[in-house]
This record gives structure tokens, C-alpha cells and sequence, in this order.
């Protein structure tokens, strides 16, 4: 008899060993499989789309919304940041364009590599 | 998802009986296991689910003897400091009751050898070391196949083979010691 042939002789007995279990035992069974069955809900589709157990589509709306209060403070650091940036960005901007728009003395021109203007003497 | 659990929720008793060796922690961790596979897995199709349910059966059962691993210890440790005592007369009046469950009614005449043999087999059963107990009840009651055993044991497939394989022949000697033929 090989391994197989053995555990199929063995395999009836022990299904009447689990048939067997007494009828207090049966009922509180049942009782626990109808406990379990109260926590059983019919799955549901996330975003209308996914299908999912509705426990795991309750965790996965509830760690969106979590990580989202996670990131606000984040977030909000970050906008504040950018919009210090762009108003620095905006002044020197400004900066730029006096310096670009004021006329230059003719001399300046003509002054070839700053010369001259460096040959004064500074006071 | 109530007719694949009707369907198991006895054989899943006894393989709990079988390792733990105790009526009601086995009911507890059937009860949990049941309840677990409801609420994590009401989405899976039917055909996953006696995987998944061996899965959160023997995690269950693992977790069982962590647990009283480590309930033993403080206890031990508790004795030792001579802090134990009063609190724990629970104890006695568990053994009781469960001398009280193991007194189940004599089985009528006509059935005695049946269930003499029945007897002898959960004996040699619960006499295995637990994962050639575990291979074998997966294996070849629960008739997974060898790759699903080993996702369910984690462990190799060679593993499962050599568990099945040495759990088998060991039950085969109780049995023949005993002078039972099936």
C-alpha cells in the first residue's frame, strides 16, 4: 500500500470523526459561522469600478483621507514657499527691467572693454 | 460564502482539536478563522476560498501556541518571583470542564469498534509532531495539492513531501502497533 492508498483508507474515518462532533458542539458551530456571516458584506466597487470587499474599500477610503491630512501641513508649507518664490522672482523682474530700460551715455559705447572708465581715478 | 463555511466549519474543529488538544481553544480559533475570512475576503471567488481559509486556520493555530508560549512564561516567571498564586484559580476548573467535554456519552454497542478504531486514529494523529500533523490533514484531507500545502505551511514542496511522507509511515506503525487494519 502506498502513501496515497493509505490516506484515502484513513480519509473516511476522520470524515466521520468530523460528522461526529456531538450536537452541542454542531449548534455552537453554527453559531459562530452565523457570527461570522454578520460580518460578511456583499462586496462592493471602488469607484465604481474595482471590485472589492467593502472592508477593504472602507480602509483603502479612509487611508486616502488619512494621508491626505498627513500631506496638508506639507503642502500647505510648500505653496507658501512657492508663492515667496515667485514674488522674490517678480521683484528682481522688476530690478531687471530699470536697469534694462535706463539709457546709457553714449560713452558707454564707445568704451571699449571699460577702459577709460577704469583709467579715472576714483574719488 | 455561508455554504463553503457550513461545508468546513467541522473538519476545521477537528484539525483544531488535533493541534490544540482542547475543545473550546479550538472553537475559538475556528470561530476567529471563520469570522477573519469573512470580513478580509467576502470579495474573493468561491474556488480561493478553502486556500485562504486553511491559511487563517493554521496561522490561527500558530498563534495559539505563541500565545500560550508566552502566557507560560510569565506565568513561570510570576511562580519564580512568588507573585502567582490566587489569580490563577481558573486553572483547575478549566481542566474540569474540559474533563467534563472529553465525557461524552458511551457510543451505542453496535458502534463501540468503529469507534475504538475512530479513537485510535485522532490518537495517532494528535501523537504526530504538529507539521507532519498539519501536511498530512492539508494534504490528504483537505486534498491540497502539494504546492498549495507548502503556501499554506510555508514551507517547500519538498518539505510537504517529506512531512506527508514521514507522517504517513508513522501513522501506518501506530496503527499496526495498535492492530488496527483499515
Amino acid at each position: 500500500m502506498n502513501e496515497k492508498e493509505f490516506a484515502d483508507k484513513l480519509k473516511p474515518w476522520l470524515e466521520r470523526s468530523a460528522a461526529s462532533i456531538g450536537e452541542m458542539r454542531a449548534v455552537k458551530l453554527k453559531a459562530a459561522r452565523l457570527r461570522a456571516m454578520d460580518a460578511w458584506r456583499e462586496p462592493v466597487r471602488l469607484f465604481g469600478v474595482v471590485p472589492m470587499s467593502s472592508a477593504r474599500a472602507q480602509a483603502i477610503h479612509y487611508g486616502i483621507v488619512q494621508r491626505a491630512l498627513l500631506f496638508l501641513p506639507l503642502l500647505v508649507l510648500i505653496a507658501v514657499l512657492a508663492v515667496q518664490t515667485l514674488d522674490d522672482d517678480g521683484d528682481t523682474g522688476d530690478l531687471d527691467a530699470q536697469l534694462l530700460s535706463q539709457e546709457l551715455p553714449p560713452d558707454a559705447f564707445l568704451d571699449q572693454e571699460f577702459r577709460s572708465w577704469l583709467g579715472k581715478p576714483r574719488g | 460564502m455561508s455554504d463553503f463555511l457550513a461545508s468546513v466549519e467541522r473538519r476545521a474543529f477537528k484539525q483544531a482539536v488535533f493541534s490544540v488538544q482542547e475543545e473550546e481553544s479550538a472553537h475559538d480559533i475556528v470561530q476567529d478563522s471563520m469570522l477573519r475570512l469573512a470580513e478580509k475576503y467576502s470579495d474573493k471567488p468561491a474556488a480561493e476560498l478553502p486556500l485562504l481559509f486553511q491559511r487563517i486556520l493554521q496561522n490561527a493555530i500558530r498563534d495559539h501556541f505563541r500565545r500560550s508560549k508566552v502566557r507560560s512564561t510569565w506565568t513561570t516567571l510570576l511562580y519564580s518571583m512568588g507573585l502567582g498564586g490566587e489569580d490563577d484559580d481558573g486553572d483547575p476548573l478549566e481542566t474540569l470542564e474540559v474533563d467534563e467535554l472529553s465525557n461524552v456519552p458511551a457510543s451505542p454497542e453496535s458502534q463501540l469498534e468503529q469507534s475504538q478504531v475512530m479513537e485510535s486514529i485522532e490518537e495517532a494523529l494528535r501523537a504526530l509532531p504538529a507539521r507532519q500533523r498539519e501536511a498530512f490533514v492539508l494534504r490528504y484531507w483537505e486534498e491540497l495539492d502539494v504546492s498549495e500545502t507548502a503556501k499554506v505551511m510555508g514551507c517547500s514542496e519538498g518539505s510537504v513531501k517529506t512531512h506527508c511522507s514521514r507522517a504517513t509511515h508513522a501513522l501506518a506503525k501506530i496503527l499496526k502497533a495498535k492492530g488496527i487494519t483499515l
